[in-house]
């Protein structure tokens, strides 16, 4: 039987396989799956992974996710207050950084693994492993130095920061951001995470200008990735477009996967890619929640006719709302299956 | 002086784009000791530099979200200090109430199109993040504002019952809606570009930059 990880193998090798790899995010529909509010959900580690593993065998895609919330790395810096909705995703109810002194005295815990809000991802990743270990990629979120602030000071400020300084308070938590990343995917990475997603944001030049991507991201990215390197890790800017930093990041950080933005223009970035690296064309996810089959069809061929050409590729989806029908998630990745067929 | 206002709009848009806080504070100060007058400053140097970048992020989506930032803070900051040199009280154009839907707790792009708004001489009342919809719309009678602005930055919250959809029928009920204009905006909208009709808002805008002009025009509708 061909599986997820044979599917990628193919893919990342310029081969084929009985179709693209296929990776659809469901993330917050565990609860959903399991009958359970968000909230109960993802307090424990066995539900996250008994309904990631329910949701890969009914749809039949071919990754499973460790992710609770991207708001776990804010708890595991300290936030003690996430504000579960009853349809979407947990939000950070804290700013652990109120101001500057908070900076200085922000502290990166020294074993993550040891920490207890890591205790419920790590038994989640334990049954992963144990029952599709090798089979089905098993996916990590890991957000950058750069973006993690946002969750830790809010978007707000932290813009303020990083574009208005003082500089040494900005590069000092950078460096906190960037010493908490190493850690945190090293610890993904030990507990048998294949695929690190990295998010992003600043690393789009939707977020900021050219200049400062490469005088700034490009330099913390590498401060990132250095001492882990880029196995495994797919480049995503958290659903902001690309395409104009693809070959400086393959020139200078060596990254081989891109987890394009639905606004990209997939062709386009096949064609920057130019065989380099694996592509990831990603579905605009919001708009499933309308769209008819008929549409659903339809962007699904147009998004496999810029994509497939060359190979290298796969289809996938950012983290899918709570709201998409679960007739629209079937009818995308039949119409994926079907089309995408090699 | 017209040359002046010429070099001074050419330096004052090119420290923006630089995202160069210093550069551009330095160019509205250099024009002022040179002459030019407060009111100048703000109505051919800061308001066309808005303008400038609404028309270059729709014709080739060429700023990003920190250059956006930098704009409205600093054309915030530059009219706040002319304001009170202005030979005539100012005209308020109109008045808008800002917030986050109820859930969300992503103010950014508020901040954006809160600086615009006031470089645009438009009062705005700031809500805050997570603010209900009776709130929105008790704030907007009690300060007679034209506009509420609902900026959400999470599918949930901007589709939610607890968002826009309900300040819409709060209006209606209070028959209201010929007075006080919705305008929405954030992430899924810039997504879904017909998401703004389904939660019932009057307009949506795809950046802060651009929120000021569509809320001009929403204040014009209002009171007309």
């Amino acid at each position: 039987m061909i599986t997820g990880m044979d599917r990628l193998t193919a893919a990342v090798n310029g081969t084929t396989s009985d179709r693209i790899p296929v990776f659809c995010n469901l993330i917050d529909q565990g609860a959903k799956e399991l009958g359970m509010p968000l909230k109960q959900y993802f307090s424990k580690g066995e539900y996250v992974a008994e309904a990631q593993l329910r949701m890969r065998e009914k749809y039949g895609y071919d990754n499973v996710w460790s992710l609770f919330y991207v708001g776990k790395e804010a708890e595991l810096l300290g936030c003690r207050r996430i504000i579960f909705a009853a349809e979407g995703s947990p939000n950070v109810g804290e700013m652990i950084l109120k101001n500057y002194d908070d900076i200085h005295k922000l502290q990166v815990p020294d074993d993550l693994t040891g920490h207890p809000a890591f205790e419920e991802p790590l038994k989640c990743l334990k049954i992963l492993r144990k029952e599709v270990g090798g089979r089905y990629p098993i996916c990590a979120y890991v957000t950058a130095s750069m973006t993690l602030p946002a969750m830790l000071i809010g978007m707000e400020k932290w813009m303020e920061l990083f574009l208005l300084g003082p500089a040494e308070v900005r590069d000092e938590l950078l460096t906190k951001c960037s010493d908490f990343f190493r850690k945190e995917i090293e610890a993904y990475r030990a507990a048998g995470a294949d695929i690190l997603v990295y998010a992003n944001a600043f690393g789009s030049t939707d977020f900021i200008p050219m200049n400062l991507f490469r005088e700034r991201s490009l330099y913390w990215m590498k401060r990132d990735l250095q001492p882990g390197g880029t196995n495994g890790l797919v480049y995503y800017c958290g659903g902001a477009r690309m395409n104009p930093v693809i070959d400086q990041v393959i020139e200078q950080l060596g990254i081989t996967t891109f987890y394009l933005s639905p606004l990209d223009d997939l062709a386009e970035g096949k064609k920057i890619i130019n065989g380099r690296a694996l592509t990831c064309g990603v579905i605009n996810d919001i708009k499933l929640i309308d769209w008819s089959k008929e549409e659903i069809r339809t962007e699904v061929k147009r998004m496999l006719a810029a994509g497939m050409p060359g190979g290298k590729f796969l289809f996938g989806t950012l983290v899918m709302p709570y709201a998409i029908p679960e007739e629209n998630i079937r009818t995308m990745l039949e119409a994926v299956y079907e089309t995408g067929s090699q | 002086m017209n040359e002046l206002v010429t070099a001074t709009t050419r330096k004052f848009t090119e420290a923006i784009l630089d995202t160069d806080r210093e550069r551009a504070l330095q160019a509205v100060q250099y024009a002022v000791d040179q002459g030019l007058m407060p009111e100048d400053v703000v109505f051919r140097v800061v308001i066309p530099t808005i303008d400038r970048m609404v028309r270059s992020i729709s014709e080739n989506f060429g700023a990003s979200l920190a250059q956006h930032f930098i704009t409205s803070q600093i054309a915030a900051e530059v009219t706040e200090q002319m304001i009170p040199k202005f030979k005539q009280r100012k005209n308020v154009i109109g008045h808008v109430v800002i917030g986050t839907s109820q859930g969300d707790f992503h103010g950014l792009g508020k901040r954006i199109v809160t600086g615009c708004l006031k470089a645009m001489t438009i009062d705005v009342t700031d809500l805050g993040l997570n603010v209900s919809p009776q709130r929105f719309v008790e704030a907007a009678i009690e300060g007679k504002a034209q506009v509420i602005g609902i900026s959400s930055m999470m599918i949930h919250t901007a589709r939610g019952e607890t968002g826009c959809l309900r300040v819409r029928k709060i209006l209606q009920d209070a028959g209201m809606e010929h007075k006080i204009k919705i305008i929405v905006g954030g992430a899924p909208y810039r997504y879904d570009h017909e998401l703004y009709k389904m939660v019932k808002a009057d307009a949506w805008a795809d950046n802060g930059i651009e929120a000021g002009e569509v809320i001009s025009k929403l204040i014009r509708e209002a009171t007309s």
